[in-house]
Formats: structure tokens, sequence, C-alpha cells
């Protein structure tokens, strides 16, 4: 009788847990999507103007960020920080650059010109399985108070990312990844907050983003949804223009 | 009776001074070992049990008899590191260093401590000193009031302290207040003393701000000296407007005999701009100035080379004020074979090393971030040693010379000619 009572216990244990499996990754992901503003909102979106700004707050500077983007790979960003002048990014297609009043214009190769392009990615969100290949959920972390599935996704080259996203809400809060730059792999950590409705498309408004001894606020303001962008809005600038024929000439 | 209480309250107060310095010097200990523990670029400073560390000189402080056993007790630890600019500084020479009686106006001298005295290097064109007629070369005797002398030998008595330091202390002794006057007594070519009461203006150049950082005054100039195209800007700061000049700079001198970057007096500022100005001049890619290995990351100091990269010689000034930005710039152009180096040997102050005043007074320096140029040599203790080392004195000032510029203009032609040479069929 006692051995009977065992096993129903232990049974019955078993059913517990059985009844609160881990979902797969895939499905963690496809419920951002959904929580978000679902598939059909993204596929709307073709292009889009984002405007915010940038604090670094314990060095003091701020700085104002314009993003334009255009499915499926077009991407420019101008970023107007407070003492180091304008930084501008962006991707072609085909080209991932930089050109800064720092550092001067620059063409990126290898792992971060992946990334760049994967970042860059119009709807990267909706798109998660053409930029991972393989995507795991490794566990449920808590942050904040709040239980997060942990997701592992590693794209075809380059350093996986790390996505956290809330049991209840289904929201991405926290994103870890180690970022390839000229300078070296750098660590990088975003927290997400405060997500607003842009156009149909739930983003988060507030982002802060941990990379190196660099910590910096990014607030999103406004999101134009599917404006007209000239095609020049995504060509090279001359500066790196230069480069590029420089760099085919040899 | 009230004898013996008076020499018990006497005692009584002895007796808590002795408990009072002995606190401080205690909380001074644990101020260095937090310090070190969280800020130093190893996890485990160098590559030791820093709470074992603890646990061994603590102890010791708390036995130690007076200010100076502590503070040699918390030096020693300090040793352990075996790594540069970690230090304590006796807080009487932390004083001298340290001194808040100067202010933002200034008589337009720049001065260098040249075999133990105070020596006007250059005179800023237009400033109360230039109108007045002090000229480079005549040493300072007194500033404020104060004989300058006895604050350099004291400075000089203590090892750890560094030229830009010495050099930083002699010059906030020559300012004031803007709209006051200094009282400043000199010694021109003759041997003859000079007392002027010289105005205090704002510094040179445009005021230029950087987020937390107080607003500072920042200068550029550029000028040719024959075929060669010279160089020099006070901080690298202002970043629109110092790489714009730049640029010019080195637009200008296509063709030129080569071009001088005068990074003397430069203590540095904006890291990347020294990787900005490298991308004019370097042009093989994927080449870097050094790299900063922090506590949770390593940055390499990465070239861009620009399209169009000047290939005429540089020659590059330094001396021992030339710090941080300045350093990182100058050793790896030197490190990449593209710049030859004249001058002194800089500051090695390549790193974010802070200073702050301890609980007990003493100064305590500290480092950081660990910074290796291309070369394989850490900065950081070392500084940039010229490959030719070439002196100010205070002779050649006054007959209106700077050797240091003209035996990088000699170099240059030498250069120049080699290079023609070389290219004529």
């Amino acid at each position: 009788m006692n051995r009977r009572m065992l096993l129903l216990v232990l049974a019955g244990a078993a059913a517990v847990f059985a009844a609160d499996p881990l979902p797969s990754a895939e499905s963690v992901l496809d419920r951002y999507v959904q929580v978000t503003g679902g598939k059909q909102a993204y596929e709307k979106r073709k292009t889009e103007i984002a405007h915010g700004t940038l604090e670094y707050a314990s060095i003091g500077i701020k700085g104002s960020i314009t993003r334009y983007a255009a499915e499926p790979d077009k991407y420019y960003a101008a970023l107007d920080i407070e003492g180091l002048g304008k930084v501008e990014m962006g991707i072609n297609g085909q080209v991932a650059w930089e050109n800064s009043a720092l550092l001067g214009p620059r063409v990126k190769t290898g792992l971060e010109r992946a990334g760049a392009i994967r970042e860059g990615s119009m709807n990267s969100t909706l798109n998660w399985r053409k930029l991972y290949p393989k995507v795991e959920n490794a566990g449920i972390e808590t942050i904040d108070g709040e239980e997060c599935y942990k997701v592992v996704m590693t794209p075809g080259e380059g350093q996986p990312l790390i996505g956290y996203y809330q049991k209840k809400s289904g929201l991405q809060v926290k994103v870890t990844t180690v970022s390839s730059t000229q300078m070296g792999d750098i660590p990088v950590e975003l927290i997400a907050s405060d997500y607003k409705d842009f156009g149909g498309i739930l983003e988060p408004a507030k982002v802060i983003q941990k990379a190196g001894p660099q910590e910096f606020t990014m607030t999103l303001e406004s999101v134009e949804v599917n404006p007209v962008i000239p095609p020049e809005r995504f060509a090279l600038p001359a500066d790196v223009r230069k480069l590029v024929d420089k760099a085919e000439a040899k | 009776m009230p004898a013996r209480r008076l020499i018990l309250l006497v005692a009584a107060g002895v007796a808590a001074f002795g408990q009072a310095a002995s606190r401080l010097d205690l909380d001074s200990f644990e101020k260095v070992w937090t310090t070190v523990r969280d800020k130093h670029w190893q996890s485990k400073p160098g590559g030791l049990d820093w709470q074992a560390i603890h646990d061994e000189y603590r102890p010791r402080v708390e036995k130690a008899a007076s200010h100076d056993e502590a503070r040699a007790v918390m030096q020693e630890m300090l040793g352990r590191l075996h790594q540069s600019h970690f230090a304590i500084i006796p807080a009487p020479v932390y004083s001298v260093l340290d001194d808040e009686e100067g202010g933002p106006g200034v008589t337009g001298i720049d001065a260098r401590v040249l075999d133990g005295q105070a020596v006007v290097t250059s005179v800023d064109p237009g400033s109360p000193a230039e109108k007045q007629g002090v000229r480079p070369g005549w040493q300072i005797q007194r500033a404020g009031g104060k004989e300058l002398k006895p604050i350099i030998d004291q400075a000089l008595s203590n090892p750890a302290v560094h030229e830009l330091q010495l050099t930083r202390a002699v010059l906030a002794r020559l300012s004031g207040a803007i709209g006051g006057t200094l009282d400043a007594a000199f010694l021109d070519g003759s041997g003859k003393t000079i007392d002027l009461s010289l105005n205090l203006t704002p510094p040179r150049g445009a005021i230029s701000a950087f987020g937390n950082l107080p607003a500072q005054h920042v200068w550029f100039e550029s000028k040719r000296i024959e075929s060669t195209a010279y160089v020099r800007f006070n901080l690298f700061l202002d970043l629109p407007r110092v790489m714009a000049g730049f640029q010019q700079t080195v637009d200008n001198c296509k063709p030129c005999d080569g071009l001088i970057i005068d990074l003397r007096g430069n203590p540095g500022g904006i890291g990347g701009m020294a990787m900005g100005m490298a991308g004019f001049l370097v042009d093989k890619p994927n080449q870097r100035l050094g790299t900063m290995y922090l506590r949770d990351s390593t940055l390499n100091f990465v070239v861009n080379p620009r399209a169009d990269v000047l290939s005429a010689p540089v020659a590059v000034l330094v001396d021992g004020c030339s710090a941080s930005t300045s350093e990182i710039f100058a050793g790896g152009l030197k490190d990449l074979g593209r710049a030859r180096i004249f001058g002194t040997r800089t500051a090695a102050a390549a790193l974010p090393s802070a200073f702050e005043r301890l609980p007990n007074g003493d100064g305590f320096q500290y480092a950081v971030a660990n910074y290796i140029s291309q070369g394989g040599q850490p900065l950081e203790g070392l500084g940039v040693t010229p490959d030719a080392t070439v002196e100010l004195t205070r002779g050649a000032l006054l007959a209106g010379h700077d050797p240091v510029v003209d035996a990088a203009i000699d170099w240059i032609k030498t250069d120049s000619i080699s290079i023609r040479r070389q290219k004529q069929p």
C-alpha cells in the first residue's frame, strides 16, 4: 500500500512538472512578435524613420539620433553627440560603413560587418529565423522580480545573442552579447523598458546600453511609418565611396 | 588639584589626538585597498589574492606608531602590485602639488623646470606677459609673493612626483583670478632681476565643453617653417575644430618636406582623436597604435587610413608634460615606424590614473587600466622615449632658439632629400 502511495505521489509530482514544460525558443520568439504587434503589423512596415535621444549620464554627454530603414537591408543612422560631433553609419545592402568626426570614414569588414547587417536589418524582430539559424531556450532567470525565458540565438557568423523574455508579458527585457567591433570584442548588455506603441508595433522607448566601460540611455521618441525615403539616403557618402574604390583598385 | 586636572586633560587630549591619527591612517588604508580592489584593471590585482593582502597589511597599519610608518606600510602594499602609478604621496608634498591658490586667469607664460629652476619656455602672443616684455629663457624666481625654488626642491625630493605634476604646480602659481594681477620676479638673460605686475586674463583659445569635464580653453595653431608644416594644439579636445584644423594642415602639406606635430605640454584629452589623426598619416590598413586593457574589456586603438594619406616624413615633439592621448599618439606612430620622436621622455601617464586625497591628508595615485603600445611596451610608468633626445636649455631659449624644433627640421630636410633621391629614376 505504502509503495503504491509513493508511486502515486511520484506520478503526481511528475504531472505537476510536466504541466509547465519549458517552451521552445521558437515559440518564445514568435510570441514576442505577436505581443509587440503581430506578423501583419511588421509585414506592413516597409520603411521607417525613427527619432530619439542618447545620454551618457556618467560623463554628462547628450546627443540625438535619427535612423532611417527600408526593406530588406537598407539602413542609415546619424548621431549628433555633444563634443564629439556627427557619427553616421549605414548599410546599402552590401557595404556596412561608418563615418565620424572622430575617426573618419571606414568600411566594416568580417564579423563586424555581419553584425551590423543583422542589427540594421529592417524588421529583424519578425525575421529572426533568417538571422539566427540556431535558437535554444536555455531556461528561466529572474530579472527585476519577473521570471524570464533565456533564449540563446546563434547567428551564422558571430557571437550568440542572449535575449530575456518575460514569462508573463512575452516582452524582451534584456539582451546580452559580445559585439565584434573594430576596437575588439566588447561585452554588451541592453536593458529594454517602457514599451510603447509606435505605429502599430510595441517598441521599448527606453534602452540602457552597457558596452565595456560605457553606459548610455537611448530614448525612442517617434517613429514615422512607411515614409518615402529617397534612395540617395542610403547611398555611400563620398568619403566612404573613395575608400571602397581605393580597396577595389588594390 | 587644578594642576593635576589640567595634566589629565592634556594627557586625554594627546591620547585623543593619537587615536584620531591612527583612525585616519586606518581609514586611508581601507580607501587605498578598496580602490585597488574595485578599480584596478585586473579583477585579481597584480595576480594577487587582494583579500589576503588586506589581512596581511591591516594589522601592520593598526600597529603603526606614526603617520610615516603607516604610509610606508601602505606604500609597501602597493609595491606588491609591481605596477607603476600606484603611490602614496606625503601630505606636505601633495599640498605643494595640489595648490588651490591658482585660478583661471593667466599671464600668458608657459614654463618648465630646467635644472631645478622655473624657466619661461614660451609667451603667448598678445598676452600680458608679452606686452610687458617677458621673454623665453627668463628664470621665474617669485610669483604671488612666493619663492618658487623651495617649492620645486620639495617636489623634486619625492621620486613619485613627475615633471607633469611639478610643471602644473609651477603654472598654478602663475595664475589667479581673471582681472587681477600677479606680482612676479624674473631673472633675465643678463642676470638682472626684473619685477613685474602682470595682468591676469582668460587663457588663450576658445572655451570648449565636453560632458562633465570643466570647460577648457583650447587653442590650435598651424604654420609653415620654410617647407615644413608645423601644428600645435594644447589639448585633444574641441574635436570638430581641432580635427578640422589638423586635416587642413595635412591637406596643405601636400606637397611639403614634412610635418611637425608639437605635443609638448599637451596632457591629452579624447583618446579616440589619436586614432582619428593617425588615419591621416598611416596608409596601411589594420594597424593599431596600441591596446588598452580594462577590467571587462580590451580596446584596440585602431587606425583607419583615410582615402588620401600624407606620405611626407612626420616628426612628433614631446616632453615630460606630454601625457595620455599625446603618448598614445606619439608612441603608436613611433612603433608603427611612421614618425620620429624628438624631445624628452613623456609623462608616462597614458592611463586614466587619478589622484585623490586620503583621509590622513596624503595623496594617493592609482591607475584603472593598462595600455600597451604597438611595440609591446606599456606606456604607463615608462612613457615614450624619443628617437632623438633633445632637451630645452635656458641658453637656447634666451638665444631665441627652440632646439627641439630645430632638430626636427634638420631631420625632415635630410629625410625629404633622401626620399626624393629614392624616387628619382
